[in-house]
């Protein structure tokens, strides 16, 4: 660990800045870009200082799909959360504390999916889908993005229950609570970290995902990145302005979520080794 | 135990024997520490057959045929499929360009990864932190088709700010237009995207180091080099491999970016095995085609997965003895 | 008495007659009359002429539906870029759902759409209409074209044949967009004769009698790297089709043929010298155009042309508006026919890709959306309908409307755009059921060449030949199998 003091620490701290700005900064760009006009955008030699406009954002947010994609995004982006991280928890205990024999092949196997292309996941889910009627319906891609992000969670998960002492749950049982009890009220606060984390890691795959979405939804259950794709093209051009409108709208909340949580996310990307804070 | 006597008094008050007495039954059968685990691992076990077992098998099925979305009337061919993939040379082609891919950019997100890791350790009183932080991992929040679009635009040769500042210096570049520097402009953004993750990677790996070790080796002034090697990784190690094979499996997957920027080209410079599945399986309808390659690249991803978790494993193993 | 009778009994008959008219005529209405139905279209999204069919559906068929049959229909537009849109329709097909009503299909895929029976058949409907749904045959559907090429691209699959299984929605062929200021400056006419011995056309005139060697001397004329100026722009991308619709017209004019839709033989027929040769020509022309144009598709190729960056574009005509949407550029741009191609005989030709789309209809529709289609569509063809649609921007098919003497004043680019529809002008590519996987082979093939990735445009066309071959032979399509030298052929 670096200890430095005084004037050192102040060029320490400026490289750090510098660090994070070179990485935020196309990012940046595409923010500024949303507050200009379109020749704004492809003017050369490229404008830092113009006048800002809040066309882009009225254009974005009267179009008539765009509120109701953005909707969709955010139920089924936090639905499948909820139900995979109570899936994913109760399945991470079992292993944690029970210990069954399938666990080492179960927790490989469901690493696995998110192993292929997502192409190859997609055909045989989207026959079945067909077969049953799923396709284009809210419970066909909740569902399916829960599942998507159960193995990531289960590994976070396990790492932190194996952290938390056993004497816990013995604890709790013999004071007369139910098993479950002890699961929800007693065992899960002791995770909230890699809850925490688990759930936007994934939310943030969710949020982002496109081809899932193409195939297996359809007119009604349409989220954002597609629409990205989808309305990408103005009448004849790439519409610069749309795009850099619907980036900034569309990072907010991701952005929110890792600045209010980010306590979480680092420890929570310890897989349950650290206890503190990092 | 607030919260437990409180569910008593709801168990006590039962609006009929028989109810009370099944009721008090099945809270008994939750609670059996036979059935207990069975109950845990029902419903994982449920999303595992329903999107797992029964889309793979069905893939399975699928490969032996000639099935088009097109055509209802599919034609068994037997090994077929796996015969043409394995003689075809693009397949190989886009492989290879896939392995490279991988390759070349996990390593560089990792190095790139490690060294901005250290260098933001100790940053804990830094001015801002939390949202130089922020600032630092945005890259890997943003979805793939916004990134994508806009580093299109600032590749552009004619309105981009990439070439403007070439044409400055009396040059000019055509970044993803130019087959020798298509892959390189690509690849730039996915590091740029997701060397940030391996920050947050080694930051946590760095976290899980013990502090009293560390501050012993103060204490007993052990140089830098012989901290980092005998301290700091062996402690960091399992995470920062867990954070690598996240990337891997990432990395071998990548087909967003990739699509909205070149979709491949120009030629075929920028085609990776996901782009490729992509256009069989959605543009030519082929299915069958499709789920041979998909399952033959399932087999190979499991086969290195295994081999990363074997030697994971016995990383740890040493650790612990 | 009796006049008094007489004229009782009338008023009586009158005022019968008068209460009997309106449940009369209830049973000559409309059967949907009263009701309420939603209705979706599916578009290339970005495609100004599909999001005007949208926009006319609602703002003229809705008011129109409700006054003439008495129910109501709300559209919704969804919409996809067009090398996603087939997926995107494909994937909703084959669950035969009725996600989206009507579709508007680039020219292509009506061989995919018709084979496994996703689409109405046009020529039934006309005929015989769809009696399970009671609705009747519609012999106004049977409409005259522009040209025979309109037909066989908007509406006919298998090729050759005459059977139908579109509407035409937007004819598209590809025309040239000058840029005045340029073109009639006396000092650059001066300048560019004196170093060409010949001066350049001035009138539509002149260009159609405007060779392509003369026009590559014109574009490097206007090649300025040092200004940001250079001669043209046309399109070279590897998304979707791009890069062939804008080599298919070397091709095409100089004799080459990309196969036999008889016999379906692509190997023998593509990998010809001519068509080496019109490759190598294709690739020559990026030394006149913008450093990106390598990878410049519709959207590219507009952004060039209305930043100024370039002197003349090769576009399609269905962006005309976007193209010159700015008053001043539009009343600064000539749009021409593209040049032609000297043949030997020494007269010239030009044959240049169409693109356009026709509807085609969800054969999974209710019987109540069918209906809808079918009012709606034969709304659409209404002379009215069809003005109105080329008064916003779009461009009519129909033989009368664009033989309308005011045809041609109605938009900058409708001249350029008759003359472009015309037989022997234009020509569309295979309409197979598997185009979208022989397409994505010769797009790979092109953009190879294109870019400089591989030089031999003979083994690149062999490559390509071999595959498409295969494909055609492997889905059933052909009798005949690709050459066994293909095994040994690779592209690079």
């Amino acid at each position: 660990m670096m200890r430095v003091r005084g004037w050192r620490k102040t060029v320490y701290h400026t490289a750090l800045w510098l660090v994070a700005l070179i990485f935020f900064a196309p990012i940046a760009w595409i923010i500024l870009g949303a507050f200009k006009t379109r020749s704004g955008i492809l003017a050369t030699p490229p404008l830092l200082i113009f006048t800002p406009t809040l066309d882009n954002f009225i254009d974005l947010f009267s179009r008539r799909n765009i509120p109701g994609y953005f909707l969709n995004s955010f139920v089924m982006s936090l639905s499948a959360m909820v139900i995979a991280i109570v899936v994913s928890f109760m399945a991470a205990y079992a292993f944690s504390r029970f210990k069954p024999r399938i666990t080492n092949f179960l927790m490989f196997m469901l690493l696995s999916i998110r192993m292929v292309p997502a192409v190859a996941v997609v055909v045989p889910v989207y026959l079945m889908y067909a077969a049953i009627g799923w396709k284009n319906s809210y419970i066909g891609l909740i569902l399916f993005y829960a599942m998507f992000s159960i193995p990531f969670s289960v590994w976070i998960l396990k790492g932190f229950l194996d952290g938390v002492s056993q004497r816990y749950d013995e604890t709790a049982l013999v004071n007369g609570g139910t098993r479950w009890h002890v699961l929800f009220r007693v065992v899960l606060p002791q995770v909230a970290p890699g809850l925490v984390a688990a759930f936007i890691f994934n939310l943030i795959f969710v949020w982002n995902e496109f081809l899932f979405n193409l195939i297996l939804g359809g007119r009604d259950t349409t989220m954002i990145p597609v629409a990205f794709s989808t309305d990408l093209y103005s009448d004849g051009g790439l519409n610069w302005t749309f795009i850099a409108a619907m980036a900034t709208a569309y990072m907010i909340p991701p952005i929110i979520l890792v600045y209010v949580f980010q306590k979480y996310l680092l420890v929570g990307m310890t897989f349950g080794t650290v206890r503190g804070e990092v | 135990m607030q919260a437990e006597s409180t569910e008593r008094i709801a168990y006590a008050a039962p609006r009929t024997r028989g109810l009370m007495r099944g009721r008090a039954f099945l809270v008994r059968l939750l609670n059996d520490i036979r059935v207990f685990p069975a109950l845990l691992l029902i419903p994982v076990l449920i999303f595992f057959i329903l999107w797992n077992v029964i889309p793979t098998l069905w893939m399975i099925g699928l490969s032996f045929y000639k099935y088009s979305l097109m055509s209802p009337n599919e034609r068994f061919l037997g090994l077929r499929n796996y015969n043409d993939i394995l003689n075809d040379v693009q397949v190989w082609a886009s492989l290879g360009r896939t392995f490279v891919w991988v390759f070349a950019g996990v390593s560089i997100q990792t190095a790139l990864g490690f060294l901005l890791g250290l260098l933001f350790w100790g940053s804990r009183d830094m001015p801002g932190r939390r949202i130089a932080l922020t600032m630092l991992f945005a890259p890997m929040i943003i979805t793939p088709i916004a990134a994508g679009a806009f580093f299109q635009l600032i590749y552009e040769p004619t309105f981009g700010v990439v070439n403007w500042v070439v044409r400055q210096f009396g040059g000019n570049v055509n970044l993803l237009g130019d087959t020798n520097l298509a892959f390189g402009a690509v690849l730039f953004v996915d590091i740029w995207m997701w060397t940030p993750f391996m920050i947050l990677i080694t930051l946590a790996a760095l976290g899980s180091v013990p502090k009293a070790e560390l501050e012993a080796a103060e204490v007993d002034r052990l140089p830098w080099l012989q901290r980092f090697r005998h301290i700091i990784l062996p402690n960091a190690k399992f995470i920062l491999m867990l954070g690598i094979l996240l990337r891997t499996i990432d990395s071998f997957k990548t087909l967003d970016l990739i699509y909205l920027m070149t979709r491949g080209g120009p030629g075929n410079t920028t085609d990776l095995i996901a782009l490729l599945l992509r256009r069989q399986a959605f543009e030519a309808l082929e299915f069958g085609w499709a789920s041979a390659l998909a399952l033959i690249l399932l087999l190979t991803a499991i086969a290195f997965t295994s081999i990363y978790l074997y030697i994971l494993n016995l990383s740890s193993k040493r650790q612990e003895a | 008495m009796l006049q008094n009778w007489l004229r009782r009994s009338i008023l009586v008959f009158v005022l019968i007659a008068l209460m009997l008219a309106p449940i009369a005529s209830a049973q000559d209405a409309h059967p949907l009359a009263g009701r309420t139905i939603d209705m979706a279209i599916l578009g290339i999204g970005g495609w100004l002429p599909s999001s005007l069919g949208a926009s006319m559906a609602n703002d003229l068929f809705r008011p129109y539906a409700q006054e003439n049959f008495g129910y109501t229909v709300n559209f919704t537009f969804a919409e996809s870029p067009f090398e996603s849109l087939f997926q995107r329709a494909a994937a909703s097909l084959a669950t035969r759902s009725n996600e989206f009503n009507i579709i508007i299909s680039d020219s292509q895929w009506l061989g995919a759409f018709a084979e496994p029976g996703w689409i109405v058949d046009i020529d039934e409907l006309i005929a015989n209409g769809i009696p399970s749904m009671g609705i009747d045959p519609q012999p106004a559907l049977d409409l005259e074209l522009y040209s025979k090429v309109a037909r066989d691209t908007y509406q006919v699959y298998p090729d050759g044949t005459d059977e139908i299984w579109g509407l035409p929605q937007e004819g598209d062929v590809i025309v040239l967009y000058v840029r005045k200021d340029l073109l009639l400056d006396p000092e650059e006419r001066a300048a560019f004769e004196g170093e060409y011995g010949f001066a350049m056309p001035e009138t539509f005139e002149d260009f159609e009698a405007l060779t392509m060697e003369q026009f590559e001397q014109m574009a490097a004329f206007f090649t300025r790297p040092d200004q940001d100026l250079y001669g043209t722009i046309m399109q070279h991308s590897r998304v979707y089709d791009f890069q062939t619709m804008y080599l298919y017209p070397f091709m095409w004019s100089n004799g080459g043929q990309i196969w036999n839709p008889e016999t379906r033989e692509v190997w023998g027929v593509l990998n010809s010298q001519v068509n080496a040769d019109a490759m190598i020509w294709n690739r020559r022309m990026l030394d006149y155009q913008p450093p990106g144009a390598v990878n410049a598709g519709i959207a590219e190729n507009v952004d060039a042309y209305t930043q100024g960056k370039v002197f003349s574009a090769f576009q399609w005509a269905a962006v005309g508006l976007s193209m010159v949407e700015d008053p001043e550029l539009r009343a600064n741009t000539l749009i021409v026919p593209p040049p032609g191609f000297m043949q030997e005989d020494g007269s010239i030709s030009r044959i240049y890709s169409m693109g356009g789309q026709p509807w085609v209809v969800n054969a999974f529709n209710t019987p109540e959306q069918m209906r809808v289609a079918v009012d709606f569509l034969n709304w659409w063809y209404l002379p009215e309908t069809q003005l109105e649609f080329a008064r916003r921007g779009g461009n009519p098919v129909v033989a009368s409307v664009v033989n309308d003497p005011g045809f041609n004043d109605i938009n900058p680019w409708n001249r350029a755009y008759a003359y472009m529809l015309t037989d022997g002008r234009a020509l569309d590519f295979w309409h197979e059921p598997n185009y979208s996987e022989m397409l994505a082979v010769q797009q790979e093939g092109f953009t190879a060449f294109a870019s400089g990735q591989v030089n031999d445009p003979m083994n690149t066309l062999n490559w390509i030949a071999c595959r498409q071959q295969a494909i055609l032979y492997d889905n059933l399509r052909s009798e005949i199998a690709p050459p066994a030298e293909c095994d040994s052929i690779t592209l690079n």
